[in-house]
């Protein structure tokens, strides 16, 4: 049930703080291992620190987040893996450089006194 | 029920071939991604386009479309199966794998249908099954001011889950969160239990924040620095001042020094983002005009431009 006027506290997870193991990364994808440890090998995800030892290795919320996109992304387009990877780095140079557009016009506006 | 026309919505002709049909699925499917499209309907584009293929590109179930489609829509744009319709493809007994079948439309359910209302075909979802709720990912946007000092914020956003039926339904769901002050660009928040629901007792997925700070009209933020346009006087340029700048902290008094030019930058140790490793404040500084000058003004820059004739403001251009 949604309860609207609750307010939730929120956890913060960032540098150096929650990550997630392989294990636990491949619960939340409702995926295997191995196609994890796929999508290392072709660097669509990254370990947080480059260990060899798959079982050692941690991950963080951005790399959840890219394994939801990979899953949908060969789920409904039937990419393979060197696909998603090139897909996944293109979307994400995307919308950063999208961001960038939206702070530079910003700043034009800033040294136009607009 | 509105009357779904698939064609119209891949874009092809009736006598469109199944390559022509592929074609334009492949196209559209990559153009109303979700993950790909900005826009705020794609998901309903993407699985209309998903819905459309998947009733054309089957030889049996385009032909029972068709013949439907020449009974017709009413006047209204609303739709009603001939009395006794039964599909013969059905749709229950696989033959589906390109799109989730089990987010179609009402109106492909009524003429296809029988594999949602059965607990979605042979792999469908049973309540023996025991699954994590979808983790969901969303984007928190916040003005800075609400980033620095912390807010309470509404979020919305859509989560899957599996209804009484078995059907996969999309449902909207609102929380308010208590967002913590000195939030950062890029930062990762999570709400445990807050995704999506588990299914057979499983449990709930967690919903992740990334917030987005959005454009401010004097600051802009660049990780922990930040960078703020300050106009100057000529005069205070050319001779030095003692001015005020605002930073997100408040207003400092900042020394400009004498000689400073359009585009000089000072940095303000610690001035940026407030953190445990705080920012700095980088203030550009900017040459302002009087609108209008006395005409003592006047006399004094015609007294300048002597003094100064030598200056060439445009070399840089080989002018």
């Amino acid at each position: 049930m949604t309860n609207k006027t609750q307010i939730l506290t929120v956890e913060i997870i960032d540098n150096g703080g929650r990550t997630f193991t392989l294990k636990e990364v491949c619960e939340r994808g409702n995926c295997h291992a191995e196609f994890v440890i796929k999508l290392v090998t072709y660097g669509i995800l990254v370990p947080v620190e480059d260990v060899p030892e798959a079982r050692e290795w941690q991950f963080d919320a951005d790399a959840l987040n890219r394994l939801q996109k990979a899953l949908r992304l060969q789920r409904d387009l039937k990419l393979n893996l060197p696909g998603l990877a090139v897909s996944l780095d293109l979307l994400d140079e995307l919308h950063e450089m999208r961001r960038e557009v939206a702070r530079l016009n910003q700043r034009v506006h800033q040294l136009m006194g607009d | 029920m509105d009357f779904k026309d698939y064609y119209a919505v891949l874009g092809v002709s009736e006598s469109a071939t199944p390559e022509e049909i592929k074609k334009a699925y492949r196209k559209l499917a990559r153009k109303h991604h979700p993950d790909v499209s900005k826009e705020a309907d794609a998901s309903d584009r993407f699985k209309d386009v998903g819905e459309a293929y998947e009733v054309l590109k089957d030889p049996e179930k385009r032909a029972e479309y068709d013949q439907l489609r020449k009974y017709g829509a009413r006047a209204d744009g609303s739709f009603q199966p001939p009395p006794g319709w039964q599909s013969a493809s059905g749709f229950g007994g696989g033959g589906y794998t390109e799109a989730d079948a089990r987010q179609f439309s009402d109106f492909f359910e009524e003429i296809f249908g029988g594999g949602r209302r059965g607990g979605f075909g042979g792999g469908g979802f049973h309540q023996s099954m025991r699954m994590r709720g979808e983790d969901v990912h969303a984007r928190l946007a916040l003005f800075l001011e609400e980033a620095l000092t912390g807010c309470d914020k509404q979020v919305s956003f859509t989560v899957r889950e599996v209804d009484d039926h078995g059907r996969l339904v999309t449902r909207p769901k609102t929380l308010k969160v208590k967002i913590p002050a000195g939030m950062r660009d890029g930062q990762h928040l999570r709400l445990k239990g807050q995704g999506a629901p588990g299914i057979g007792g499983g449990a709930p997925g967690d919903l992740f924040l990334e917030v987005e700070l959005a454009p401010h009209p004097h600051f802009t933020v660049e990780g922990g620095d930040v960078l703020v346009t300050l106009p100057i006087a000529p005069w205070e340029a050319a001779l030095g001042a003692t001015v005020t700048v605002p930073t997100v902290s408040g207003k400092v008094n900042v020394k400009v020094p004498k000689g400073s030019t359009s585009g000089r930058k000072l940095r303000l140790k610690g001035k940026g983002f407030p953190g445990k490793h705080p920012g700095d404040q980088i203030v550009i500084l900017q040459v302002a005009m009087p609108e209008q000058h006395s005409a003592e003004a006047n006399e004094l820059y015609e007294k300048l431009a002597e003094l100064e004739k030598n200056f060439n403001p445009r070399s840089k251009l080989h002018l």
